[in-house]
């Protein structure tokens, strides 16, 4: 998997959307307004990248109409701020992340094993994605208020898919109230650190690790190291 | 490196009155709006009071976030060592963050916004991030089996409180912080000691362990009390003690004299860590008298400067040697991080000294560190040059810091399990993980191997 960064993010946003026009019924299609609107994944792709080159605050509107290639008049038909636009990405990032972590988890039976096949279609798809990825984890703990709420939201996505453990887990009643939200931070924190050094491209090799990481709390560590062992299937593009 | 200057700069109460309004300004109007006008009118000086000091904005807000980084990394340090069990040292750091951040809601903001001054900020953060996951990472000499949990459990829970904590300052709830203590503190005790133990935690609640083992210590009957170990001890002009001073040319009698003690301090904290060792642990092992100690040293805050300072000349010395002899930058670098390997296996008590008890120690050497760190940044720096734009477009400003700190981390975790003398074999994976951002995983895999 080649780490074409940033310029990946344009690639998936504006070239995957007419394909998912193609994608047969049941497949899970890209959200609406990323088949209808090609220009506002457009937009938000030039966001990203710009984000990845400056930062989400030195951002301007001027750099992302710049670098999509549009007016900037077809910018706020489609989005009443830059924070509005940034909220856009993030949103689609996480609805597209969980799509392809509930698809992959959905293909195997027990929880454990659901969330190493899940962990390994997120890892896929940040690898795939840095610039994005960037964008949605990096930038989101330093770009002030709104963007907290969006760090948080994210996180709040994934947390029920590890809420789930605690069902099968002898103490699920008395664990912490916030260890999911440990597990999925800690999992965000971790992609960002191998981001910020260009390991991107090592990024599924995390996926034991992480694994084990986050079943150990719910079904024990010897038990957790046996599912991390264990190979998920191979994730869908 | 500091050097005198910097340092009588930085005790300037000009300096400090800047500082001190830039962080009230900064966490009122934030990184952007902040001007340097508004700085000074607050501060109540005048421009070329700003400009005897700082080169612009951006290096105020640097110079600040700095110094409040090594404050916070001063006062961890010292509360995981005022207790004695791992998860209590946690627990006390967990209480000195917290605590500084409910009582002083200016450096709180200041330390949101001025991430916005970008990667360098970003950066210096992490690296404080690296010590709080190195303490967190204790946990596993606790383990029958120290290789049991993997080795990025500590920086995913240190970065997961991160997250929470920041958002709870952001937000202004700050005063719901001690309610997190039991969680995270619950969340990072599971996966080294086990569910009874974050149960344990829990329960709990955010109760705060006893403050300063050193007071305890006072009273205790069975431990020998040195002046020169107690806080009381802490020479002030240490602090100000050039780095360079400790190179300059002495009697050949003295010189020995001094690594004699020096190797005597790298065996008694092999023995009984930093703080658990006294003077007379170190007269002891080098052989010499307690007055030829204090010939040379007024405590042993000052021994450990010194041999910290000359275990760090000899090792920058090694790698630069081994990077000069190859042309070849992957090679280089590969020799570099393999001369530092077979240095710090073949010397595991001075491995220890300077890459675990230095970030322990506490006060006197955290700056040390940081800037013994940044000393190796250059080396991989070089790898950027003549590379093609797509391998830079997917470095950032900070990779060489990054790599560098990740590098350390995983050394001092082989120090820290007692398997220094394994360090060589960490050489493939070393290389590995470095040269990827420059190389490619695929050349850089090859490199490694090579023998």
């Amino acid at each position: 998997m080649e780490s074409k960064f940033p310029a990946s993010t344009l690639a998936f946003v504006a070239e995957r959307a007419p394909q998912a026009i193609r994608t047969p019924p049941g497949r899970h299609p890209l959200p609406r307004e990323f088949i209808t609107q090609h220009q506002r994944a457009r937009i938000i792709a030039a966001l990203a990248e710009e984000t990845v080159e400056k930062g989400y605050r030195a951002v301007t509107v001027a750099d992302i109409v710049r670098r999509a290639g549009i007016a900037r008049n077809t910018f706020y038909e489609n989005f009443s701020s830059k924070e509005d636009c940034f909220l856009a990405a993030s949103e689609f990032a996480v609805k597209e992340a969980l799509r392809r972590v509930v698809d992959a988890a959905s293909k195997v039976d027990t929880w454990p094993a659901r969330v190493n096949a899940g962990l390994a279609a997120f890892l896929h798809y940040v690898a795939s994605e840095p610039a994005l990825a960037r964008t949605c984890i990096v930038e989101a703990l330093s770009a002030g208020p709104a963007a907290v709420d969006r760090y948080e939201r994210s996180i709040q996505a994934f947390v029920p898919l590890f809420r789930m453990g605690r069902k099968i887990s002898a103490k699920g009643e008395e664990l912490p109230g916030t260890l999911e939200e440990t597990i999925v931070g800690g999992i965000f924190w971790i992609i960002y650190q191998r981001i910020i050094m260009g390991q991107t491209e090592q990024i599924e090799e995390l996926l034991s690790e992480l694994v084990e990481f986050s079943l150990t709390p719910y079904i024990g560590a010897e038990a957790a190291k046996r599912t991390a062992a264990e190979a998920p299937p191979t994730p869908a593009s | 490196m500091l050097d005198l200057e910097t340092r009588d700069r930085a005790a300037s109460p000009e300096r400090a009155r800047i500082v001190e309004a830039l962080i009230e300004i900064a966490a009122e109007r934030g990184y952007v709006e902040t001007t340097v006008e508004m700085i000074l009118d607050r501060a109540g000086l005048d421009r070329s009071a700003f400009d005897r000091h700082f080169r612009g904005k951006y290096d105020c807000f640097l110079s600040a976030w700095q110094e409040i980084n090594e404050d916070c990394m001063r006062k961890m340090l010292e509360a995981y060592n005022s207790q004695e069990d791992w998860p209590d040292r946690l627990r006390a750091v967990a209480h000195e963050i917290i605590e500084g951040l409910r009582h002083d809601p200016s450096r709180a903001s200041f330390a949101v916004e001025v991430l916005a001054a970008g990667d360098a900020a970003r950066a210096r953060r992490d690296m404080t991030m690296r010590v709080i996951a190195s303490l967190v990472d204790a946990g596993r000499n606790e383990m029958e089996d120290s290789e049991a949990v993997p080795h990025t459990t500590a920086e995913a829970l240190a970065g997961a409180a991160y997250g929470q904590i920041y958002a709870k300052v952001v937000r202004g709830e700050a005063d719901e912080l001690p309610a997190l203590i039991p969680q995270l503190m619950s969340a990072a005790v599971m996966p080294y000691l086990g569910i009874e133990a974050a149960l344990k935690e829990l329960g709990r609640g955010s109760e705060q362990p006893a403050r300063y083992r050193r007071d305890v210590a006072a009273d205790s009957p069975d431990k020998p009390i040195d002046p020169a170990t107690t806080p009381e001890g802490y020479p002030p002009e240490l602090a100000r003690l050039p780095p360079g001073r400790h190179g300059l040319p002495r009697e050949f009698v003295v010189h020995n004299q001094r690594e004699r003690l020096i190797a005597g301090l790298a065996e008694s904290i092999a023995e009984n860590g930093y703080s658990g060792t006294t003077i007379a642990h170190i007269t002891r092992h080098a052989a010499v008298s307690r007055r030829t100690f204090y010939e040379h040293f007024s405590s042993k805050d000052e021994c450990f400067v010194a041999a910290y300072d000359t275990v760090m000349a000899e090792l920058r010395e090694r790698v630069s040697a081994a990077f000069d002899d190859t042309d070849d930058w992957p090679h280089a670098v590969k020799g570099g991080i393999g001369a530092m390997l077979h240095f710090l296996a073949a010397e595991p008590h001075l491995a220890r000294l300077c890459m675990v008890e230095a970030l322990v120690a506490g006060p006197v050497v955290v700056e040390r560190y940081d800037a013994a760190i940044q000393s190796f940044v250059p080396y991989f720096r070089e790898g950027r040059e003549g590379r093609s734009p797509e391998v830079l477009s997917r470095l950032s400003p900070t990779t060489e810091e990054a790599l560098v700190g990740g590098m350390v981390s995983l050394i001092s975790r082989r120090i820290i399990a007692g398997r220094a003398e394994e360090l060589e074999e960490l050489l493939p994976d070393l290389v590995e993980f470095t040269l990827t951002p420059y190389l490619g995983s695929a050349e850089a895999a090859e490199i490694a191997q090579e023998d």
